[in-house]
């Protein structure tokens, strides 16, 4: 494992993923912050990831047909 | 001992009635985005289909074992992956762990390249959603299960490991790799020949 000190632009490529999962703790997110509003080839490449997980999201939308909801509805223990 | 009298029984069961009524429409409210996440956990959408049927006649039935207060969505598709793994399909062999491209960046890297231009915007264009689809439905099911999740589900890698009975350290090389895989069919896909 690397470290902003050592290669922050290959720290950054380490930890892209886990930030944009908000998964880094405060002292780590800080740091990756601090590299990308200084570095724009991190920056360019963050965007990117931040645009690629827009698209899967997006990609994903799928509406579940009426007919199925009514289905599942239809499961619903009877009230007596 | 307590003694149950008709009167304590019958304020029992209404109470009982009146919790279950409320986890049904919790559940049911939340059947399109644990439908998004099924569609894409499977491969066709009456796969989907099949298993939400399955998942909520099985959620309906243990409805009592849900904990209020916890995470609702998390428990239905805690179960609707039990099933889908039930289901077999997990025959499906985990491919070999064969050496993917190395760093995050490659994706981007290899499209400015490809691309000749280093303006970001145009290097996104290259990507479409139908290119997003068609990549993840080649990522692995153990990856994919991970990737949807977390991508799609929108799952902390906590949320994910209690869903799948995993190790978060498992759900953190899985999401790795899945992305990777992800990138790898994106990458191909843009920049072959056309």
């Amino acid at each position: 494992m690397t470290s902003f000190a050592d290669d922050p632009c290959a720290r950054c490529e380490e930890v892209l993923q886990p930030y944009l999962d908000r998964e880094l703790d405060d002292a780590e997110r800080a740091e990756a912050e601090y590299h990308l509003s200084l570095c724009s080839y991190c920056r360019k490449r963050y965007r990117f990831e931040e645009h690629l997980r827009r698209l899967v999201r997006q990609a994903a939308v799928v509406e579940m047909a009426p007919e199925l909801k009514a289905r599942l509805a239809a499961l619903r223990t009877p009230l007596h | 001992m307590s003694e149950t009298t008709p009167d304590t029984e019958a304020r029992r069961l209404a109470t009982e009635a009146r919790d279950r009524v409320r986890f049904e429409e919790d559940a049911l409210a939340l059947a399109d985005q644990v439908y998004r996440v099924a569609r894409h956990l499977v491969g066709s959408r009456d796969e989907a289909e099949d298993l939400m049927q399955e998942a909520y006649a099985r959620a309906f039935r243990s409805w009592r074992s849900f904990r209020p207060g916890t995470n609702l969505r998390a428990w239905l598709l805690r179960i609707l992956t039990n099933l889908n793994i039930d289901r077999g399909r997990r025959l499906q062999r985990t491919p070999g762990m064969e050496p993917l491209e190395e760093g995050d960046y490659f994706l981007y890297n290899r499209l400015e390249e490809s691309t000749g231009d280093a303006d970001e915007e145009r290097v996104v264009e290259r990507l479409s959603q139908d290119s997003v689809v068609s990549a993840l439905s080649a990522v692995p099911h153990d990856f994919r299960d991970v990737v949807v999740l977390v991508d799609i589900g929108d799952f902390s890698y906590a949320d994910a490991a209690q869903i799948l009975d995993i190790p978060i350290g498992t759900v953190m090389s899985r999401l790795h790799r899945g992305r990777r895989i992800l990138k790898q069919q994106l990458a191909e896909e843009a920049v072959s020949p056309a």
